[in-house]
């Protein structure tokens, strides 16, 4: 039912090809009855923006779930930077020490300070001192624009504070693939677009980044590769050129008639 | 992990900026502006004769009042014969406690203030509410002491406790309130006498020739066992409650069936197994015994408590724990259950409170004497057989005093923890 289009990916990706960051090879996902994921195979490129893209339900919030292994593949093989994600925990804690992810509810640890949600994981996984896990926290910060703001908690911020602070603390585990789970669904329209600036220029710094989001703007100028989620399999992929000038499967084309 | 963090740039557009704010004063604010004696009419309309029937019910409300007072202050003043709680102060406070170690209950007592005094000085400070109870409770003291032979000693033991509470609360103020090494340091230590606070205790009363744990009776021995109830109910509570949400059905039904069957039979059950089964089986000291009971037995409600809080808490929280880098077990330390437990303050108050009088029901049963026992010991003398009632409104108060100290702290820790609430 998917008709893969791998041949397109290389030619419109802007980085040099490199080898394969993340390797997806035929997994599935039951949700009981349900079938989330359906035989997907995916490869993803070191210093590659891929935005997966699709309707609700069709499967691709799950995929990135999986791969940091927060939903479990019933079946099919994931690698991660040369490590298969199965159920030993040495793998897993490593691997997800490499990928940080941003949720859409951003989930911060509310209970402690934006200093601190930034600090806690360079502290107790990396064992990194805490003047240096500040120092880190401070750059980041600044990075995404909001220094001023680290001592006081979240609940004090406004959403987007909130996700860009997010964004920070999962980048201060300074990870080589950046997950992002619809990272503005939840936010005020006036506040998705400084999200999206410091996605912006996090992809212009080299960041391997995998993107599922409704920002049609932001998938076009960013991504190098679009990748279509329907009924939990890939339905179609390519370079925003293509998918958004030139979409081959019927689905695809309803989809982007509805959504722009 | 080589190239993947370039120098930050300051991203683009990313400065918020400065908000400018009109200042309106808020309508209370307004209020207060004008002069008192107007507030004090406008409180009067508002709070005492809002309307006909809101006139009514202030006038039975003051007359039910007033006849409570007279009655109370009748009681306390005229008809109460109070040499039976004075005369027997000691049998009521410290039971069989041998008289010549008195010293002992006395640093007990100040190790004690001493930390009410640091905890409020670290993580609170005295307001005037606390100051209003404090000094009656003080006098109530005073007064209960400044009777018969010795009077003075224990006057001056008595105060030398409360300059202990005042002095470790001026020298916890002096730690800064913000992070930092200094403050953890001393949080820590504090935190850390907290928790061995029981043990401690009992080693003041009982180390190198003093009492024997059955000299230990009287009120002492409900404060004894309440805190040890309190503190091992928490810590068997915390492992219960992460092992019935555990996903490893022999761990969660393992758990669900000790805290369904300790929750299924009364207190009183439990205390006769620690005084005839818990005997028979592992020996030991009686009162060692029954703080294993209470602590079990606690447990178990504290773990639904706590089950609760971290059902509250959305799976969000771990997910982000765990894509942080964190395992499970060091999510549920640091992320997890500091929230769960924040949520669980109220609850977890209430059974302290109740734990706390239903020690008074260990006298029914079991040799030792706690207050109540006690009590029915000094009403036992023929000279006051017929001054029950002033011994049981005594210990009424007495078991009054520190539920309402805990429900205040329950209070303060609640609004002291609820910074950065969601």
């Amino acid at each position: 039912m998917a008709t893969e289009q791998t041949a397109n990916t290389a030619d419109g990706a802007t980085t040099s090809p490199t080898e394969d960051i993340i390797v997806v090879e035929n997994i599935d996902k039951w949700f009981g009855d349900f079938q989330a994921l359906d035989d997907v195979s995916l490869s993803i490129k070191e210093h590659e923006i891929v935005v997966v893209l699709g309707p609700s339900g069709s499967g691709k919030s799950t995929f990135i779930r999986c791969l940091n292994r927060l939903e479990e593949h019933d079946s099919g093989r994931i690698f991660v930077n040369g490590i298969e994600l199965n159920d030993d925990v040495r793998n897993l804690n490593a691997i997800r020490s490499e990928i940080g992810m941003v949720f859409q509810q951003f989930n911060l640890f509310p209970h402690l300070s934006v200093m601190s949600n930034i600090t806690l994981g360079p502290q107790k996984v990396r064992r990194m001192a805490r003047q240096e896990a500040e120092a880190l926290a401070m750059q980041l910060l600044e990075r995404v624009g909001i220094p001023e703001q680290a001592e006081k908690y979240p609940a004090q911020l406004s959403g987007g504070q909130q996700q860009r602070v997010a964004i920070a603390r999962a980048l201060a585990m300074q990870p080589k693939i950046m997950l992002f789970d619809e990272p503005t669904s939840a936010l005020d329209p006036e506040m998705i677009k400084e999200v999206l600036d410091v996605m912006r220029e996090l992809a212009q710094s080299g960041m391997t980044m995998i993107v599922v989001t409704h920002e049609m703007g932001f998938a076009r100028e960013v991504a190098d590769r679009l990748v279509f989620f329907d009924e939990g399999a890939v339905v179609e992929q390519g370079t925003p050129t293509h998918f958004f000038e030139n979409p081959q499967e019927e689905r695809t084309k309803l989809f982007l008639s509805q959504i722009l | 992990m080589t190239n993947e963090m370039p120098v930050p740039d300051p991203a683009p557009g990313a400065m918020a900026p400065p908000r400018a704010r009109r200042v309106v004063l808020p309508p209370y604010r307004q209020r207060a502006a004008r002069p008192r004696s107007v507030r004090a009419r406008e409180w009067v309309r508002q709070n005492l004769i809002p309307s006909p029937a809101g006139v009514l019910l202030t006038i039975v409300t003051f007359v039910a009042l007033a006849s409570l007072l007279a009655i109370v202050a009748w009681f306390t003043f005229s008809y109460a014969n109070w040499r039976v709680v004075t005369d027997n102060r000691w049998l009521l406070f410290a039971g069989g406690f041998p008289h010549d170690q008195e010293w002992r209950l006395w640093v007990g007592l100040g190790f004690v203030f001493l930390l009410v005094g640091a905890s409020y000085g670290m993580w609170s400070s005295l307001g005037r509410r606390d100051v209003l109870f404090m000094v009656p409770a003080a006098a109530f003291g005073v007064f209960m002491l400044a009777h018969g032979g010795a009077a003075l000693w224990s006057t001056l033991w008595f105060a030398g406790a409360v300059a202990l509470l005042v002095a470790a609360y001026g020298v916890c103020r002096l730690v800064p309130r913000e992070h930092g090494p200094a403050r953890t340091l001393a949080v820590r230590v504090l935190s850390a006498v907290l928790v061995l606070s029981v043990p401690i205790v009992f080693l003041v009363l009982m180390a190198g020739g003093g009492a024997d744990s059955d000299e230990l009776s009287g009120y002492l021995l409900n404060l004894l066992l309440a805190p040890a109830g309190i503190v091992g109910g928490i810590f068997v509570g915390i492992p219960l409650a992460v092992g019935r949400a555990s996903k490893l059905r022999a761990i969660s039904w393992t758990c669900t069936f000790y805290i369904e069957t300790v929750r299924g039979a009364p207190l009183i059950g439990w205390l006769f197994v620690a005084l005839f089964i818990l005997g028979d089986i592992m020996g030991g000291d009686l009162i060692v015994r029954t703080m294993v009971v209470l602590a079990v037995f606690t447990g178990a409600y504290m773990a639904e408590y706590i089950r609760g809080g971290l059902q509250a808490l959305p799976r969000g929280q771990y997910e982000a724990g765990h894509a942080v880098g964190l395992p499970y077990w060091r999510t549920l330390q640091l992320i997890i259950l500091p929230q769960a437990l924040r949520i669980s303050i109220p609850p977890i108050v209430g059974q302290a409170i109740s734990l706390w009088k239903d020690t008074a029901l260990i006298s029914i049963i079991l040799p030792l004497r706690e207050l109540i026992g006690s009590s029915r010991s000094a009403i036992a003398q023929g000279e006051f057989i017929t001054n029950r009632i002033e011994v049981y409104v005594f210990a009424a108060v007495m078991f009054w005093i520190v539920s309402f100290v805990m429900s205040r702290v329950s209070q303060r820790i609640e609004r002291s923890l609820g910074v950065g609430e969601r």
